[in-house]
């Protein structure tokens, strides 16, 4: 069980992330084929029944794991209520969050349930009338709920805002598959047509939704920029910029078809599949959004601009000489331990790894941090800075660059865990009993999996084109991540002050990501636009780890 | 097909674990606007009330008050039935001197649970 608490907190937003995206992905199916696929279905001839089949395909498999998902969410709680409050299962299957799932679990059943028969005109509305009563029932587990005076503003915003989120982010897999049938300009423009229709009604839910709740849950200019509620506000917004100008240049493309018919729709298709990565992005973003306190309600700690300014005011040079192991706080505690053992005095607490409490630290520990931030930001400006070089003629040996990771792995390996082997006096095998040094040593290892892996698809070991895919792919997963992770409930400044660093780093991660995939999936000029931009971003990532501090 | 599936959730569970090396305690956003005892209060007498104002509606009979006490043992406090679904309340007796801190745990109307502690000291 205190294992089990130990990760609640991330757990939850994971939990609640995937929730939002396979809501998404459902409700956005169920708008795509009730709006699109089945009134069309009479133009777009067979393609038309084919892209229902292969479109309900989906709507099945995002349902099944919306179902898995909110089982999983309503396991877990149940188990911390049951685990922490000595319930009995069925007081605390009774709570309200409770009876929530199991109702969403339901309709989701029914939804799963109606996807496997062919569809008709009827069975599409029955349908959308699920999708809808399931999202009124979703909207029991938001903010707006729980707060205090008048709601009903805050629950409709909510529901406009999932609901757009929906059909816009939601239904891009679905048009996808409808692109990816049709071989015909004039059968594009119509589905373009229509998509485009829907995902501007959505962004105007999205944007309505979204101002209200800006409005109520953050409430002043101080709130936006000195609380992590306001920060995580203010990327979603940015995201969503991005998101506007992806959509835009598609709307540019089905514009196009209507002059020339013969008009490629390759760049739709891949700005469509980057949509979905940053869509996804957005809905983690926003699962993190639910596990903070609204910024209104943080009225103490929040950060001014005076101390966000001091904070980012680049530390030059970088701290490229470590403090010597003995002054870190715990190697420290340790010894006053030893001491205090020998003189048979009552000892201080020690820190016990694992047990979820924040470690001590003093300035050593900063300067630790801050070194290692320092140096992992050389290794990454290295890599921005070679495949830069490979784009020369004469820089072809620069492909080698994923060396880069097996050098930053065992960096890591050495400096994650100063208390532990090979630099701690906690053995290796003891330090396995930690779950965070388990991960650390994890990591290190896929690190160095992944640097071989890539380097193996530069050097062209792997044949494979889809290999490719996997690099754009976890940076950018690791940017979305990166959004997604601790927040400081109670606006503990130091750990908002290190947040905010993380957030530009997460969006240079994406943006990277994404346009590497855009380099490898597109073809001329834009291609040749995106193999630019990535390199770029891993520069921008590694200055920004250059020049971070933590004091 | 088969493959670029593996492949996807392979890339997923990997950016999972890089997170997971990033992220810290648990979190949710049930907070505390007021209470009685304040944080690091003294208070003067052997019995109090022990009042907690949140910031959202808490789920009453899904929350819980611990009384830690200065010799390390603990009881759970019983809370009152309140109107105010904003509000925890209860009481403690039989105070002695010395340092306390008073856990709670709450479950807020849309699922989140919370816990905190507030210290505090009793100087009759």
């Amino acid at each position: 069980m205190s294992l089990l608490l130990d990760i609640f907190g991330f757990l939850s937003v994971v939990l609640r992330g995937l929730i939002l995206t396979t809501q998404s992905f459902t409700l956005g199916g169920i708008g795509f084929l009730a709006l699109l696929a089945v009134p069309f279905s009479s133009q777009l001839g067979a393609d038309g029944q084919h892209i229902i089949r292969q479109s309900l395909v989906f709507l099945r498999y995002a349902t099944f794991a919306l179902i898995l998902a909110t089982l999983s969410a309503l396991a877990i709680n149940t188990a911390v209520l049951i685990g922490t409050l000595e319930l009995s299962f069925v007081d605390a299957m009774s709570a309200g969050f409770a009876r929530t799932n199991i109702i969403i679990i339901l309709l989701s059943c029914l939804i799963l349930l109606l996807s496997r028969y062919p569809l008709s005109k009827g069975r599409s509305v029955v349908l959308a009338a699920l999708g809808i009563s399931f999202l009124l029932a979703q909207i029991s587990a938001t903010h707006a709920v729980g707060r205090l005076g008048t709601r009903w503003h805050l629950l409709t915003a909510d529901f406009l805002h999932m609901l757009g989120a929906a059909i816009w982010i939601g239904g891009l897999p679905y048009f996808l598959i409808a692109l990816n049938r049709i071989k015909d300009g004039v059968l594009w423009r119509l589905v373009g047509k229509r998509y485009s229709l829907m995902s501007m009604t959505s962004v105007g839910l999205i944007v309505t939704g979204g101002t209200v709740m800006a409005f109520s849950y953050i409430g002043s200019v101080d709130a936006a920029y000195g609380t992590a509620y306001g920060i995580m506000t203010m990327t979603k917004v940015l995201l969503l910029f991005i998101l506007l100008f992806l959509g835009g240049m598609n709307f540019l493309t089905v514009e196009g078809l209507r002059k020339d018919p013969s008009t490629s729709i390759l760049r739709m298709r891949r700005f469509a599949e980057v949509e979905i990565g940053i869509g996804l992005t957005v809905l983690f973003a926003a699962a993190s959004l639910t596990s903070l306190p609204p910024g209104e309600d943080l009225t103490q700690d929040r950060v001014s601009l005076y101390e966000i300014a001091d904070r980012m005011t680049p530390q030059w040079p970088p701290r490229l000489v470590s403090p010597g192991h003995d002054a870190l706080a715990i190697p420290m505690l340790e010894a006053r331990i030893a001491e205090a053992k020998t003189e048979n005095i009552a000892a201080p607490l020690a820190f016990v790894p694992g047990e979820g409490l924040a470690p001590p630290r003093n300035a050593s520990d900063i300067a630790w941090s801050e070194y290692n931030h320092h140096w992992a930001g050389i290794f990454v400006l290295l890599i921005g800075f070679l495949a830069l070089i490979e784009h020369a003629r004469w820089g072809r040996w620069a492909r080698h660059w994923p060396v880069v990771f097996l050098g930053m792995a065992g960096f890591l390996f050495f400096r994650s865990d100063p208390e532990v082997w090979p630099l701690g006096d906690i053995g290796f095998f003891e330090s396995l009993r930690d779950p965070e040094v388990v991960q650390h040593r994890f990591f290190v290892i896929l690190i160095t999996l992944f640097g071989v892996f890539e380097w193996r698809v530069r050097t062209g070991k792997i044949a494979q084109p889809k290999a490719a895919l996997v690099f754009p792919l976890i940076t950018a997963l690791g940017g979305m991540f990166m959004l997604t992770h601790s927040h400081a409930i109670a606006n503990l400044k130091d750990q908002l002050l290190i947040e905010m660093s993380h957030v530009p780093l997460a969006l240079s991660g994406i943006i990277a990501g994404w346009a590497r995939w855009l380099e490898i999936r597109l073809d001329g000029r834009a291609s040749r636009i995106a193999s630019w931009v990535w390199p770029i971003g891993f520069i921008l990532v590694g200055l920004i780890l250059l020049i971070y501090r933590e004091a | 097909m088969k493959e670029n599936i593996q492949k996807f959730v392979l890339s997923f569970l990997i950016s999972l674990l890089m997170s997971s090396v990033l992220t810290g305690g648990a979190e949710a956003h049930a907070l505390i606007k007021s209470s009685e005892p304040v944080i690091n209060g003294v208070v003067h007498d052997s019995k109090i009330a022990v009042f907690l104002h949140f910031n959202s509606r808490i789920d009453q009979s899904r929350s819980k008050l611990v009384l830690y006490k200065p010799d390390s043992t603990n009881i759970t406090l019983p809370i009152q039935p309140e109107n105010r679904p904003e509000i925890i309340s209860s009481f403690a007796k039989d105070l002695t001197a010395g340092n306390y801190r008073l856990r709670w745990q709450v479950l807020s109307v849309d699922g989140h649970i919370t816990r905190g502690d507030i210290p505090f000291s009793v100087k009759p």
